[in-house]
């Protein structure tokens, strides 16, 4: 059994191209997946279960009072694609400890023997790694390999650098490693280029590159992924090529992240922003 | 094994050599011999109030040990939430033996355990609204609380709960007054922040809010004494015997009318100057309240202090001062006739709190003991500025001793006696130490005053000479009581 | 020595004087006070059927559970293995207090260490810390093994233990030979009993997984041993030398998974050390090859007893306290079905010596009413005995007990038609045991000393059994369990009876023999 996670900043389409490839590499490649939703939002799984959000760990924990009290099957519902479905779920934001609700649910599915029989588990975890419970899913014993999630846009670039910074951390004493870069095209400029030389100092690959297309919105409204709600279209076969690449990678490595000041340059020799001078320049220009 | 300054340091030296380069630098740090010069200009190059090492065994505790074990925990007619996991109240429950009278349950919540025993939903999903049921719950309970505290653990500020606005909300609800007090665990480095943070709570929501029907121009305050085992009732007695008012008991044997009009007294009387100097510098600056710092540990220390006091009044009760004295000058000369002999020269070592390390040396010197080394546990640097003066030259003034280096200096010093915590006690009786626990006197008490000098002289006559130490076989440490056990 | 004879009032004595009587009047002018007339009111509607009603209707206000936190279960765990340092990772108040709590239960030293994390520790993790730590304590307290469990901080802020403890190595501060089992406690779940399940699992797995030795269940001729026995988060330390002289009399080799008799039961000698007796570190992996394992708790070693049924596929027994005779009894039948050994005669013979006691004094246990609080395990070892002799258990109260344990202990009082009058209370606390003994009075009190403040206002006397006992000394180092302990807990509540009878003795009945 594999254990991958899918890390990113929010709003990224992080969820949306994890169920995606993971659609794929159930229906074209036969693989027994479960996807562990650890966002508090709960909302890592609905295109697979074509439904609003399902009923979380820590919700139903709540109303039973005790995590103990759960069965598995109150909790885990199965999908398109067989696919299996968790949701770790949370607090409000604002609430309680997010970080530590991620410990309990994960806590508990291994107690509860949930991952018998599993080619794949994968986590979607939440943006950053902002305290020690959200990298709860790239311990020892938990996700081995971890795909971030990004575009060429400058914050994205930036969380996925702080991300290869807290795999880092875990890489030395775990077995945990980088499997790539997934970008998820906004269509800036030089994208892909950019993407493959922040993934080349990273000391990773741009495991893919995928395209923009609108199907996927209009799929995601259905609440459905594209290998559901429109099998032909190319943008499947992008997933699928994807979902291929993550099956067969061999390229497992260390991250080497970079400085904020190196990232800074990279975004500049790429024009993703400019340099004080010539931004100023052009302040002054607009202001006229 | 004396007091030789150059001795003594290089034994300190010789201690530290078991430590690894980096944690021993620091612990070098902590101890200081005394010298003429420590003595006469309170040099103090000791450093304190600092973290302690990982991994030393430090016998410190934590800032809600400092604010629901000491300064709230005694306040008898409110409520005292430990709020957070179910351990912090289950281990603190009735162990610190601050009397006080009442009916348990009914108007006195001492002695008692009152959790909101967080689960893990609690963590994950925050507890501020079962923090709110249970305030409801507590006025249901126990109708005659006169007020609750929150005294928090650390999950409760580590998940970011807003016990303040539940606080707010459920005082105007239940009319009672509801006190949040942020003393998780992990804030500080001891007690002692604990300790602070209560006295702003203090200061924050009760100090002044009540006035006192008449007010008089002897009227003072106990600030600082916790009751243990009656303290606060045998200093009392004594200020009282003297013509003096005691209008507020803070926080021993206290209720929370004495913390809401302590403010319409004449002078703060302080015992745990560490525990409670927040508040007294307070009340001098709000309402010009002086202060004295005061020890009745002991006859000559009593004695000192009611004079001290007295002159602080008019000249009757500076007669009353005298007359209170000379009262108790023969059962005190009693005791020391019948005390000093068994326990004369005798060497001691102390590891004690804030306070207890200084304010208890005279009272061992009134029966000719000695104390050849003493530290606290979570003072700052003028706690031991007051302290160098009070000590013999050579001796060892330390900081946050760990278990290791205070096993390793009672055996290199010889000592006669050791006095600590209970963590430490049965560690010194497999040792032949004769030992006092002297957080809550063990179990026995009171201390304070003149009543509590002839307990003291008594337990301490009780474990140097009890002949259960001349049945431990002799060891390499040896046995301590070769000659006069017994008695 | 008589002629200096000296009156000192203490606390006992010296505030019953005329002076502080007056003083103690004098203070509620200050004070607030309830009026007499409103203490008395709230003190007899404490009493209501209204007021019990209402107790028992809270829903989140805990007052005097009767449960302590997992760390300090952890804590007694690794202090049941030779010269093992336990070491709590998070804030170091918690360690001081787990040292003191079992310190005064006990009256021995408790050492252990805390890796004081403060509040940067708390935003930007603990790894500084626990390596230090690390690299401290091993330096000072030369341990063989450090066992690391954690406190609340640690669990919120999700400290990696397996990561930091395998950075330490990588840094030198510890040596690659040096064990270091660890548990995640967290203190919002479970209680001490989870605590004490969670560090035992983790020793005996590091320990086993270090020394690459193949589970081989009834090879152990020559190397292992017949049976494993595991006490489990046991209050008494005279319960090991119990087993010690039962397992004597069988003849057979056994192991103890978790000893922690020697650490809290020392000799005074004049020297101290840190560590004494313990299971010794070689013989945890070999206990692999043993037939089987019995525990004497059950509730308290679940996971443990999960391990060793899986991972070493041995044939477990999980018993709860073996108190009375046909606990006892049953006890002996379990070891000898494991070991395939007969039950030795000179136990037979014990047991009908006791058996004669108990026939001696039932006249004075018969019908009582009993309440009984504690742990699980220790529970059910109390019910059966009350079974055993007659007694009639009426409020049972367990705070940290859970649904599959009061199914059991309710089927056991359905075997009984001594049973029938009792009802079991589990996640309840110590203030509804004071509504129920209250309410439905009952002839004895039984459980730890934090079951006296009920029992005094209810006005039962108070049968001191399970942990902790604070307030009197040495019963822990007696045995509780085997036919000796059937004896002694016999003859303390006998005891208690016939005091009672003294106490309340009128005049005629001061009877001289009973």
């Amino acid at each position: 059994m594999r254990q991958i996670a899918f890390y990113g900043k929010g709003g990224i389409g992080k969820s949306t191209t994890s169920q995606n490839t993971l659609a794929q590499l159930a229906t074209k490649f036969g693989q027994e997946i479960m996807i562990v939703g650890c966002d508090p939002k709960a909302d890592s799984t609905r295109l697979i279960l074509n439904t609003k959000a399902q009923n979380s760990v820590l919700q139903l924990a709540a109303e039973r009072g005790t995590v103990e009290d759960l069965e598995l099957e109150e909790v885990v519902q199965k999908g398109f694609g067989d696919i299996l479905n968790v949701e770790c779920g949370g607090p409000e934001p604002g609430v309680g400890c997010a970080g530590r609700g991620i410990i309990t649910a994960i806590n508990f599915l291994e107690q509860q023997g949930a991952y018998e029989g599993l080619d794949f588990v994968s986590y979607d975890v939440l943006g950053d790694v902002v305290c020690g419970g959200f990298a709860m899913p790239i311990r020892e014993n938990k996700a081995q390999e971890i795909y971030i999630v990004c575009s060429g846009e400058m914050m994205a670039m930036y969380a996925a650098n702080n991300i290869a910074r807290g795999i880092l951390k875990y890489a030395n004493s775990g077995g945990v490693r980088l499997g790539g870069l997934i970008c998820n095209s906004r269509n800036t400029d030089r994208e892909d280029e950019l993407i493959m030389e922040l993934a080349r100092r990273l000391n990773t690959q741009m495991i893919h590159f995928v395209p923009r297309d609108n199907v996927v919105q209009h799929a995601e409204l259905r609440r459905m992924t594209v290998a559901q709600y429109n099998p032909e279209h190319q943008q499947a076969k992008e997933y699928e090529i994807l979902a291929e690449k993550i099956l067969n990678n061999k390229m497992m490595t260390i991250p080497t992240p970079i400085t904020m000041e190196e990232l800074e340059e990279l975004l500049m020799e790429f024009g993703v922003i400019e340099d004080e001078a010539a931004a100023i320049q052009k302040l002054q220009a607009s202001g006229q | 094994m004396g007091l030789d300054i150059e001795a003594n340091e290089q034994l300190i030296g010789e201690i530290l050599k078991a430590y690894p380069e980096k944690a021993r630098k620091d612990r070098q740090k902590h101890f200081q011999v005394n010298t003429p010069e420590s003595i006469n200009s309170c040099t103090c190059t000791l450093k304190s109030n600092m973290k302690s090492r990982p991994g030393v065994m430090t016998i410190r505790g934590c800032a809600y040990a400092g604010s629901k074990g000491v300064v709230w925990g005694p306040i008898k007619d409110m409520v005292h939430i430990s709020h957070g996991p179910v351990g912090c109240g289950q281990y603190s429950w009735g162990t610190r033996r601050n009397y006080a009278n009442g009916m348990l349950g009914i108007d006195n919540f001492t002695a008692m355990q009152v959790t909101s025993d967080f689960q893990e939903t609690d963590i994950v999903f925050g507890g501020d609204k079962k923090l709110e049921v249970i305030c409801r719950e507590i006025k249901e309970m126990f109708p005659l609380a006169k007020g609750i505290s929150i005294q928090s653990e650390c999950p409760v500020g580590l998940i970011g709960d807003d016990i303040e606005a539940v606080s707010k909300k459920m005082a105007a609800e239940l009319g009672i007054p509801i006190i949040p007090v942020r003393c998780e665990g992990f804030r500080g480095v001891s007690q002692s922040l604990g300790h602070h943070i209560a006295n702003d709570a203090i200061r924050d929501f009760i100090m002044g809010k009540r006035e006192l029907a008449e007010t008089g121009p002897y009227d003072i305050n106990i600030i600082g004494d916790y009751n243990i085992g009656g303290d606060a009732w045998a200093s009392r007695i004594l200020l009282e015997e003297m013509g003096l008012r005691v209008i507020a008991q803070w926080s021993g044997d206290g209720t929370i009318n004495e913390l809401a009009i302590a403010h319409k007294a004449k002078l703060n009387l302080i015992h745990c100057h560490r525990s409670m100097n927040y508040m007294v510098t307070t009340m001098e600056k709000e309402y010009g309240i002086p202060w004295l710092e005061y020890n009745f540990f002991g006859p000559t220390k009593t004695a000192e202090s009611l004079r001290k006091i007295a002159a602080l009044f008019d000249e009757h009760i500076q007669e009353n001062c005298e007359k209170v004295i000379a009262k108790y000058e023969a059962e005190m000369n009693a005791i020391i006739h019948k005390y000093k002999p068994r326990l004369e020269g005798k060497k001691v070592m102390l590891l004690i709190g804030g306070l207890r390390a200084r304010h208890t040396l005279g009272a061992y010197e009134d029966l000719g003991m000695e104390v050849v080394a003493t530290g606290y546990e979570f003072a700052h640097k003028d706690d031991y500025e007051k302290t160098f003066p009070e000590m013999k030259e050579g001796s060892i003034i330390m900081d946050d001793a760990t278990a290791y280096e205070l096993e390793e200096l009672a055996q290199r010093l010889d000592i006669d006696l050791m006095g600590s915590g209970v963590k430490e006690k049965y560690v010194y009786h497999k040792m032949g130490v004769p030992f006092r626990q002297m957080h809550s006197w063990d179990y026995s008490g009171p201390y304070h005053g003149y009543d509590g000098f002839k307990i003291f002289a008594k337990d301490m006559d009780m474990t140097v000479n009890s002949p259960v130490w001349t049945l431990l076989k002799p060891g390499k440490s040896g046995l301590r009581h070769k000659e006069g056990a017994g008695l | 020595m008589k002629k200096d004879k000296l009156v000192i009032p203490d606390h006992n004595t010296l505030f019953a004087t005329d002076p502080y009587v007056k003083q103690r009047e004098g203070k509620k002018a200050f004070e607030a006070p309830c009026s007499e007339q409103e203490t008395a009111e709230a003190l007899a509607y404490s009493k209501s059927a209204e007021y019990k009603d209402k107790n028992f209707a809270r829903t989140s206000l805990v007052v005097n559970p009767h449960k302590a936190c997992q760390p300090l279960g952890a804590l007694m765990a690794a202090l049941g293995f030779e010269m093992t340092l336990p070491f709590i990772h998070g804030s170091q108040g918690c360690t001081a207090y787990f040292r003191s709590h079992l310190s005064r239960h006990f009256k021995e030293p408790t050492p252990a260490v805390s890796s004081s994390m403060t509040e940067d520790g708390a935003v930007f993790g603990g790894m500084a810390n626990l390596i230090d730590g690390l690299e401290n304590s091993v330096a000072l307290y030369k341990p063989a093994m450090v066992a690391v469990s954690t406190t609340c901080m640690a669990e919120v802020i999700g400290d990696d233990l397996q990561a930091f403890i395998s950075n330490a190595r990588q840094k030198g501060a510890i040596s690659e030979e040096l064990p270091v089992p660890y548990a995640n406690t967290p203190s919002f779940s479970g209680s001490h009993i989870t605590g004490y399940d969670a560090m035992l699992k983790s020793i005996i797995s590091t320990l086993y997984t270090r020394s690459g030795i193949e589970a081989a269940p009834g090879s152990g001729e020559g190397t292992g041993e017949k049976l494993n026995i595991i006490l489990g988060f046991e209050p008494y330390t005279g319960n090991f030398a119990e087993m010690r002289k039962i397992m004597a009399a069988f003849d057979t080799a056994y192991t103890f998974l978790g000893d922690h008799s020697g650490n809290f039961d020392s000799p005074a000698t004049g020297e101290y050390s840190y560590y004494y007796g313990g299971t010794k570190l070689d013989d945890v992996p070999k206990a692999a090859y043993a037939l089987g394992t019995l525990s004497l708790q059950k509730y308290a070693v679940k996971k443990t007893l999960e391990y060793i049924g899986g991972t070493w596929r041995q044939q477990t027994v999980g018993l709860s306290a073996p108190i009375g005779i046909t606990a006892t009894d049953r006890l002996l039948e379990a070891i000898s079905e494991l070991t395939g050994l007969p039950v030795p005669a000179e136990l037979t013979e014990e047991r009908g010596r006791v058996v004669d006691a108990l026939t001696d004094s039932h006249p004075y246990l018969h019908g009582k009413r009993v309440a009984l609080v504690g742990d699980p395990d220790l529970l059910i070892g109390l019910v059966q005995f009350c079974l055993d002799t007659g007694m009639e258990p009426v409020h049972i109260v367990c705070s940290n007990g859970d649904n599959g344990f009061k199914e059991e202990v309710e089927a056991l009082l359905a075997s009984s038609p001594f049973g029938a009058g009792a009802t079991v209370y589990i996640g309840n606390d110590l203030w509804h045991m004071r509504s129920l003994l209250i309410g439905e009075p009952v002839d004895l009190a039984v459980g730890s000393s934090h079951l006296k403040f009920a029992a005094k206002d209810a006005g039962v006397p108070l049968i001191r059994v399970g942990f902790p006992v604070f307030d009197r000394h040495h019963l822990h180092r007696y045995p509780l369990i085997g036919y000796q302990g059937a004896l002694n807990l016999l003859t303390t509540i006998v005891n208690t009876v016939l005091e009672g009878l003294d106490e309340q003795a009128s005049g005629f009945n001061h009877d001289l023999v009973r």
